[in-house]
């Protein structure tokens, strides 16, 4: 099917993207509407069609991307595929972690749920500890988790992704971002000690978490650019939840957080790939401490749970943000809400560049709230010169 | 310090193994074992205080229920030797809702109530209405909470109070529900009396709730 073209603008989005995260003003507020299955609510594809087969669910990207009259950044069809695939211990991994998938576990159409046992049977148990740095973690990798063994035969997904990356980077001029992931051996033994668990071991075993973390920090950013070197991605997530002001203290942070986190952000950016940080849960009272990474080279996507407006005067000069718009509102919301919700960031964290505006998308949001805050993006969001 | 200040210290400074001795030193001079109950869930408001003052965070939370469960579990045979038994506030029904597991929070809710004295029954995740009935019709609870963090929980929430009322049992209970995306918008849809992100504050709603009947 040929879809409408988009409405041409003084720049592409690859360059509004790039000038926006390297703190200058491109021609307006860049958007994107953090999308996963949103398009299943809307069209004849699955949920799990847009886990499982690449072609699908590129059509479904590229299809809601011209439904909604286009925006900035997009993810790349089978992207999912590789990141619940993914054959070393992540967070997204089904072989390590009981994710629920559709049409697996849940039903075709419901998105994919982290069971995380935390308090009986964990991944792992606290005598594991000494068991990592003796053998690692590939022992905990179960091919046939959650009913997900027949995946790991699907043919060529990597060069599928390859071809879409191309396709959104040069045809649509649309950079995708979440090409690959990682997270810090702080929060991937939290998912495998199940949280309640591990915030437990924090008290009572932090020497043993803190040599984990040391024996484990350098595989797993070495692992979060595996897929990268499959599919030529240059965009990495860093994600990260379980070390914000929702969960531990600032000293707890310091110690086995912060570390590990600004090793892996600074060793991407030197690497050469587009780092996004993807930061879940509270972070108002230790945004202070990003000042450490590298200027210029980082977008940041906070939820609603941080404080933009405290985010844009701290690290308004030296990194990219983009947050405070709630997920709920795009499905209970109305489009005045969104646009009253859009405009009053758009007026407190636009200027100088450094600003996305977007939000994680309940896959039930109705369009005309995704609308609402595209469309002022591209009107009242465009920088006077 | 006496022990009883030190234990109630101890536990407020989450030091858990030397809560644990001092639990036992009280047991082995004679203390009620009520009143040790007191002081630690007395300890575990403060602790709940600090955590709404932002000095504490969810690990100390999630180490106050610890101590406090483990203590209770010290003292269960001298509760049991003198046939004490440490009298219900109330009860409480809580579960996270069909088609979501998330269960971070609810489970701290859970540890907080029994701390505070009330008689819980945890459900579990992905909890189907009809189960919340079930048990709200054989324990007569007076508290029902449910949890969920997706957006799709709202419509189960939804779905769970239809299936209350339809048995006649909305008028009975309040209804406190808890989750990160929860706010004003998303608990008047649903339908329930209070709703909260904070466990801490939650059992405080509760505790009001429960007084007052």
């Amino acid at each position: 099917m040929e879809f409408e073209p988009i409405k041409e603008e003084p720049m592409t989005s690859v360059e509004r993207v790039m000038t926006a995260m390297s703190l200058k003003e491109p021609d307006r507020v860049p958007v994107w509407p953090l999308i996963d299955f949103l398009p299943a609510h809307y069209m004849d594809i699955t949920a799990q069609e847009m886990v499982e087969d690449p072609d699908k669910s590129q059509y479904a990207y590229e299809w809601i991307y011209h439904k909604l009259g286009g925006y900035d950044i997009s993810m790349v069809g089978g992207g999912m595929c590789m990141m619940y695939m993914n054959p070393f211990p992540d967070f997204f991994s089904a072989y390590y972690v009981d994710w629920r998938l559709p049409g697996r576990m849940l039903g075709v159409n419901e998105s994919p749920q982290l069971m995380e046992k935390s308090l009986a049977n964990p991944i792992l148990t606290e005598n594991d500890y000494d068991r990592i740095i003796d053998e690692g973690l590939l022992w905990l990798a179960n091919f046939k988790r959650a009913g997900i063994g027949d995946l790991i035969k699907k043919p060529k997904i990597a060069a599928k992704v390859e071809e879409y990356t191309i396709k959104w980077w040069t045809h649509y001029k649309v950079p995708t971002f979440t090409d690959g992931a990682m997270i810090i051996p702080f929060d991937l033994l939290s998912v495998f000690r199940g949280s309640t668990n591990f915030m437990k071991d924090i008290y009572r075993y932090p020497d043993k978490i803190k040599a984990v973390s040391d024996f484990l920090i350098d595989n797993l950013i070495a692992m979060g650019e595996y897929s990268l070197s499959k599919t030529k991605g240059k965009t990495i997530l860093v994600g990260a939840v379980r070390g914000s002001a929702d969960f531990v203290s600032i000293k707890h942070f310091e110690e086995l957080f912060w570390p590990y986190f600004k090793k892996a952000v600074t060793r991407y950016v030197n690497d050469g790939f587009i780092v996004q940080l993807h930061m879940d849960t509270s972070w108002t009272d230790r945004l202070h401490y990003l000042l450490e990474l590298p200027k210029g080279k980082i977008y940041m996507h906070m939820d609603e749970r941080t404080d933009i407006f405290k985010a844009k005067e701290i690290l308004g000069d030296h990194m990219c943000i983009q947050g405070n718009l709630k997920p709920s509102l795009f499905t209970l919301g109305t489009p005045a809400m969104v646009e009253k919700q859009t405009k009053e960031i758009i007026d407190k964290c636009a200027e100088g560049g450094g600003l996305f505006v977007g939000s994680e998308i309940p896959d039930n949001a109705k369009l005309e709230n995704l609308k609402a805050m595209i469309d002022t993006c591209k009107t009242y969001g465009v920088y006077r010169k | 310090m006496s022990s009883k200040d030190s234990l109630f210290q101890s536990v407020v400074e989450i030091e858990e193994d030397k809560a644990y001795e001092l639990v036992k030193q009280l047991v082995e001079d004679g203390v009620d074992p009520k009143e040790i109950i007191e002081i630690l869930s007395k300890a575990v408001e403060v602790i709940g205080e600090k955590f709404s003052k932002k000095e504490y965070f969810l690990t100390e939370l999630v180490m106050a229920g610890e101590i406090f469960q483990h203590s209770a579990k010290i003292l269960e045979p001298a509760l049991k030797k003198d046939k004490i038994k440490v009298e219900s506030k109330g009860v409480v029904v809580v579960g996270t809702v069909k088609g979501d597991v998330h269960d971070i929070g609810k489970n701290i809710f859970v540890t907080l109530l029994q701390s505070a004295g009330f008689e819980v029954h945890d459900l579990g995740v992905d909890i189907p209405p009809q189960d919340f009935v079930e048990k709200v019709k054989e324990t007569n609870a007076d508290v029902v909470g449910y949890s969920g963090l997706l957006t799709v929980a709202l419509e189960t929430m939804k779905e769970t109070i239809g299936a209350l009322k339809a048995e006649g049992l909305r008028d009975k209970v309040k209804i406190i529900i808890g989750g990160l995306p929860i706010d004003e918008l998303w608990m008047k849809e649903s339908g329930a009396d209070a709703f909260t992100d904070n466990a801490f504050e939650g059992v405080k709603i509760v505790k009001e709730w429960l007084k007052e009947g």
